[in-house]
């Protein structure tokens, strides 16, 4: 054991010497944790200013304002007055708003009469989103004034004067909304771009140190060190253990500047700590795992780098380190499930939204070291071998 | 480098056997790779104090041997000792050896210094001990004013010396050193078999691979003939050319077709074996004198001409052509 810790000290005294180690581990996750979030950033919150045009003036025209400007769609939805439709139009043309609403002259009428009329949306294929969001709101608006029409036919219908239509119709249309738009986060928090990308990006980068080591490995043994190594008291295991040990140590230290980085700048949300860094213990383990499955696989530096940018690659795009796992396909979401990071990013995903404690990262943990002892089972046959061919 | 009596030196204790045993000992030892015999049936034994060489051109199986030898292989069959210990199983006994490979092997990016502190404490050497054997092994190479430098800047010669420090640093009963002056200057080369004579004198065991016959004359005390791995003659050089009786090296440097050459020499009567190497051919010969008339004469036959010739005595090099036919670095 005392030979693992001579090696681990001398790889990790290496490693720090070379500048690349600190772009890898730290400086590069970091900075695109930053600019996905930023890229990210309207997919946690929606919010976008609505021109209504009213050249209606009624007692609905009056409705459907008040209903949009209800504290409910406040935080989704501002809405500005524009005099006219081809002012509306010019506006969102130039994108000073998102989308508009025409209201057209006799609207309210129509609404009691037999008229046919209808609510015009104006938008752009600039924010596809405004627009859809503006024809929701204008539908179920329109089918609550189909149902208002219903429930005052029915009045008269039933005996009300032809007189009390008027005051039927206004009173109909200050009911509430049926449908409303409204935020729905995955659990008692929203998921924040940055608290999604900062560990993607940090297990990403963290899938480097396989390449890194492994690539070490073999250049080690072309020098004639790990024969040097093997001629001295120590067993082939310890030198592996070694090896291990010093990947182990920097990616703990990797993933947890990160953390503390990206959550006091970026304002990133791990969760509870102990949970958190239990996640990140439990995929350093399995990025050894996939290390020394890599050194055992490979025969030259060569293979190594090869297999070693596959392996990443291939957990990174399943596992769900570039996109947002939970609003990915179904077959996506089972097939990262399958992969050690798409486990931790859903604890992770867990810990910030849920703000759940340990309870909340058993199954993904035990996940995790179950994938990583059937790699490291392999592993240890396989690796065995390169240290002693 | 020149000089031999060092007080570092003279400190050192190699003496884990009894007096007069052998430090190193194998015994019909074989390995074989695959089909391909690498060493077969080799024994030989070493004395604490004297430098053994294992002489033979590349693949004679000397790399693979030494490599037995320090546990790095397991013989197929055999057994080698060290200080009556079995290499097989047994990893304490590695801390009898020091293993000088053939390649240099230490870390470009860290200095001489650094890399003589890691294997050092791979040897389970700490503290101010550690710091005295670095310095130590600095100075016997004469790279104490170097130890701050990454290795990456270093010559080739200085390279070879530190490879051979790192070697050093547990002193080590056996020293084993693979090749240790191939692509050195000749100056770095002289002062590595200076060394290796200083060491031998404190009384460490020395284990030498070469193909290079004039180092072997001068640093080994015996020297061990490897060809197609089987170890085909044993002695002292004295004893090794005496069994050439009276006969003469004969080089002859011509120009044209030398193998038609050597051939032709092959027919002249007195001429034991002829092998074409660097450039010459090698001959060796009963009466050198009195043979090179004919000699001359088979040249012109073969429509070669010879531009100077050397006669010499017998030497290992004309030992291992009696031996095997061939030259040493064909």
């Amino acid at each position: 054991m005392a030979a693992s810790l001579v090696i681990a000290r001398k790889d990790l005294r290496q490693r720090l010497r070379d500048r690349s180690a600190l772009t890898i581990g730290l400086i590069a996750p970091v900075a695109i944790a930053a600019l996905m979030s930023l890229a990210f950033r309207g997919a946690d919150t929606f919010h976008y200013t609505l021109g209504v045009v009213d050249a209606d003036h009624g007692p609905v025209a009056a409705g459907l304002l008040q209903a949009l400007q209800q504290p409910s769609l406040r935080h989704v939805v501002t809405v500005r007055i524009i005099p006219t439709e081809a002012d509306a139009a010019r506006q969102v043309k130039g994108k000073e708003v998102a989308a508009a609403l025409v209201i057209p002259a006799g609207f309210s009428n129509a609404a009691s009469g037999t008229a046919q009329t209808s609510l015009r949306t104006l938008s752009s294929v600039n924010n596809t989103i405004a627009a859809s969001v503006t024809e929701s709101i204008a539908s179920s608006f329109v089918a609550q004034i189909n149902a208002d029409r219903l429930s005052v036919a029915t009045a008269i219908a039933a005996g009300a004067p032809s007189s009390a239509v008027p005051d039927l119709t206004a009173a109909a249309s200050k009911l509430q909304l049926p449908e409303q738009l409204t935020q729905r986060p995955l659990g008692a928090h929203a998921v924040k771009a940055i608290s999604y990308m900062a560990p993607a990006m940090a297990i990403f980068f963290l899938f480097f140190t396989i390449s890194f080591t492994a690539r070490s490995f073999f250049v080690d043994r072309t020098q004639g060190m790990i024969e040097r190594m093997r001629a001295a008291p120590i067993r082939p295991l310890e030198i592996l253990l070694g090896k291990a040990l010093s990947v182990f140590v920097f990616g703990v230290a990797s993933l947890t500047a990160i953390a503390v980085i990206t959550s006091a700048v970026f304002g990133a949300d791990w969760g509870s700590p102990l949970a958190a860094g239990t996640v990140c213990l439990a995929m350093v383990i399995a990025v050894v795992c996939l290390t020394a499955l890599v050194i055992g696989l490979a025969r030259t530096q060569r293979q190594a780098e090869g297999i070693a940018s596959a392996v990443i690659f291939v957990l990174a795009l399943l596992g769900g380190n570039f996109i947002f796992i939970s609003v990915a396909p179904s077959i996506m979401r089972r097939i990262a499930l399958f992969t050690p990071n798409g486990w931790a990013l859903r604890a992770f995903t867990d810990l910030s939204t849920t703000g759940g404690g340990m309870g909340a990262v058993v199954v993904p943990v035990l996940a995790i070291l179950g994938f990583s002892s059937v790699v490291g089972a392999g592993a240890v046959l396989l690796a065995r071998r390169a240290v002693t061919s | 480098m020149s000089e031999i009596r060092d007080p570092a030196l003279a400190a050192r204790v190699h003496l884990p056997s009894p007096a007069g045993a052998a430090l190193l000992s194998c015994t019909s030892v074989t390995k074989t790779f695959g089909s391909r015999v690498a060493v077969d049936g080799v024994s030989f034994e070493v004395a604490p104090g004297s430098v053994y060489g294992l002489l033979g051109p590349n693949g004679a199986g000397k790399t693979t041997t030494i490599k037995m030898v320090c546990g790095l292989l397991d013989p197929d069959s055999g057994s080698i000792t060290i200080a009556g210990r079995s290499t097989r199983g047994d990893i304490s006994v590695r801390d009898l050896v020091g293993y000088v490979p053939q390649d240099v092997a230490l870390y470009p990016d860290l200095t001489a210094a650094e890399n003589l502190e890691f294997l050092g404490r791979l040897y389970r050497l700490r503290g101010s001990l550690l710091a005295e054997r670095v310095s130590e092994a600095l100075a016997l190479t004469d790279l104490s004013d170097r130890r701050g430098d990454r290795v990456d800047s270093f010559s080739g010669g200085m390279k070879r010396r530190l490879n051979i420090a790192a070697g050093l640093l547990h002193h080590p009963s056996l020293l084993v050193l693979d090749e240790p002056t191939v692509g050195v200057d000749p100056q770095s080369r002289h002062a590595i078999l200076e060394r290796v004579r200083a060491l031998q004198e404190t009384g460490m065991a020395v284990l030498y691979t070469t193909h290079y016959m004039e180092e072997a004359e001068r640093v080994c005390d015996r020297v061990g003939i490897m060809d197609q791995g089987k170890l085909i003659a044993e002695g002292s050089r004295r004893e090794l050319v005496a069994r050439l009786g009276e006969k003469d090296r004969i080089d002859l440097i011509a120009s044209g077709n030398l193998e038609k050459l050597a051939e032709a020499c092959r027919a002249v009567a007195g001429v034991e074996q002829a092998a074409v190497a660097d450039g010459r051919v090698h001959l060796v010969a009963e009466d050198g004198r009195r043979v090179l008339p004919a000699l001359i004469e088979a040249a012109g036959r073969s429509g070669v001409a010879i531009n100077s010739v050397e006669v010499s005595e017998a030497d290992l090099e004309a030992v291992f052509l009696h031996l095997t036919g061939t030259a040493l670095r064909e």
